[in-house]
């Protein structure tokens, strides 16, 4: 069921969906990029201008209206960015130090998590996410079969978020 | 579908295994679905930390499991932790050094943490003030010129931008309005861009970080 476009409540709209444009922005021009929030802020003027002159009238869902325009703008902005840097903008590595105080100690508090994980799950974190070894490459390292890599690895992220939700 | 295929799902999606059209539609969804919106960017959090701090995997407990993962993390431990240990010791003698200059602070005073990291274009601006001592709520920016002709664009920021102002001069003063809005014991951050004449941006300073200390 679409909305129609005047029974869309436009800061409704905004609140909503800052934080998934905001992750989508981060993902492709890197968190070091200082860019970033003035992109979204562009995204979500453009929608909400659209949502107003009636030029989104609700014949997709909101969620693909939005992404849509993010798409659109991110390939903009890379594009833009390649004509000036002669080559294409690299999206940031890890850590973040952009990040806010709190995004900062939620990443303390989820080391700490880690920290205490018994070494079987350690090291299936480790080979999985470190290293970006396949389900079937992690078994083989480890003489487990994939299915129990998989387990092994859903049953730490769980104990993680168990602990920094403490 | 199966829970366990999701996940793999998901982690095709932030270990960038997906192709550009797989991308598009996995993307398309949580743009629409909430619940799994949240499943991604909370893995993501956790991915991202555990691609960030290699220390985390040497071996702190006893022994256990099979003798060929113990091997793996001793070989972690040789590699990894000694270079990393040493950085985790420069830096802790940085904020030692850094907290010891706040105590000597008599009156109520925003504290002002660099975040290091210059950005990746070319040039970067140096911020002058304000910077870790300052008595009371900054009443103007300032920062290093870097050239003549250049248009500085300020951005003060709380979790999202409150105020953006442009100017050619190296400094600006804090609209009363503005000013007022500083609430003592709330996280904001400010930094600078540099433009030329035509409008190309040339530098980005470090988004400083600051704080008023509440009363």
């Amino acid at each position: 069921m679409s909305k129609r476009q005047d029974v869309i409540d436009l800061d409704e709209v905004v609140a909503k969906y800052r934080p998934v444009i905001s992750f989508r922005v981060r993902k492709s021009l890197g968190s070091y990029n200082p860019d970033w929030e003035d992109v979204v802020n562009e995204i979500l003027t453009q929608a909400v201008a659209k949502i107003k002159s009636g030029e989104f009238r609700g014949e997709s869902s909101v969620g693909t209206f939005i992404y849509t325009i993010t798409s659109r703008r991110i390939i903009d902005y890379i594009r833009q960015k390649t004509k000036v840097l002669k080559h294409i903008p690299e999206p940031s590595a890890f850590p973040d130090p952009h990040d806010s105080i709190e995004a900062q100690e939620r990443s303390a508090l989820i080391a700490g998590a880690i920290q205490k994980l018994k070494p079987k799950f350690k090291e299936v974190l480790y080979l999985y996410y470190y290293k970006e070894m396949s389900r079937d490459e992690v078994a083989k390292e480890l003489g487990i079969s994939p299915r129990r890599v998989s387990e092994r690895v859903n049953y730490a992220l769980k104990l993680i978020k168990k602990q920094v939700k403490k | 579908m199966s829970k366990c295929q999701y996940d793999q799902e998901i982690d095709n999606y932030l270990l960038d295994r997906m192709t550009e059209s797989e991308k598009a539609k996995f993307e398309e969804h949580y743009f629409n679905c909430t619940a799994c919106f949240e499943k991604v960017s909370e893995r993501d959090t956790i991915v991202r930390v555990i691609k960030s701090r290699e220390v985390l995997f040497a071996p702190g407990s006893a022994p256990q499991g099979a003798a060929r993962s113990m091997g793996w993390l001793d070989r972690l431990s040789e590699a990894f932790s000694a270079r990393k240990l040493a950085w985790a010791g420069a830096a802790a003698l940085l904020l030692v050094a850094v907290l010891t200059l706040i105590p000597l602070l008599h009156r109520t005073s925003p504290e002002f943490v660099l975040n290091g990291e210059d950005t990746v274009r070319g040039g970067s601006i140096t911020l002058i003030s304000p910077v870790i001592d300052i008595a009371s709520t900054p009443a103007f920016f300032e920062w290093q010129k870097i050239g003549d002709d250049i248009e500085y664009q300020v951005s003060i920021y709380k979790n999202t931008l409150l105020w953006k102002t442009t100017t050619k001069d190296n400094r600006i003063t804090l609209p009363d309005e503005v000013r007022k809005t500083l609430t003592p014991g709330v996280n904001y951050s400010w930094r600078v861009k540099a433009f030329s004449a035509e409008g190309t941006l040339i530098a980005v300073s470090s988004r400083v970080q600051f704080k008023i200390k509440a009363d």
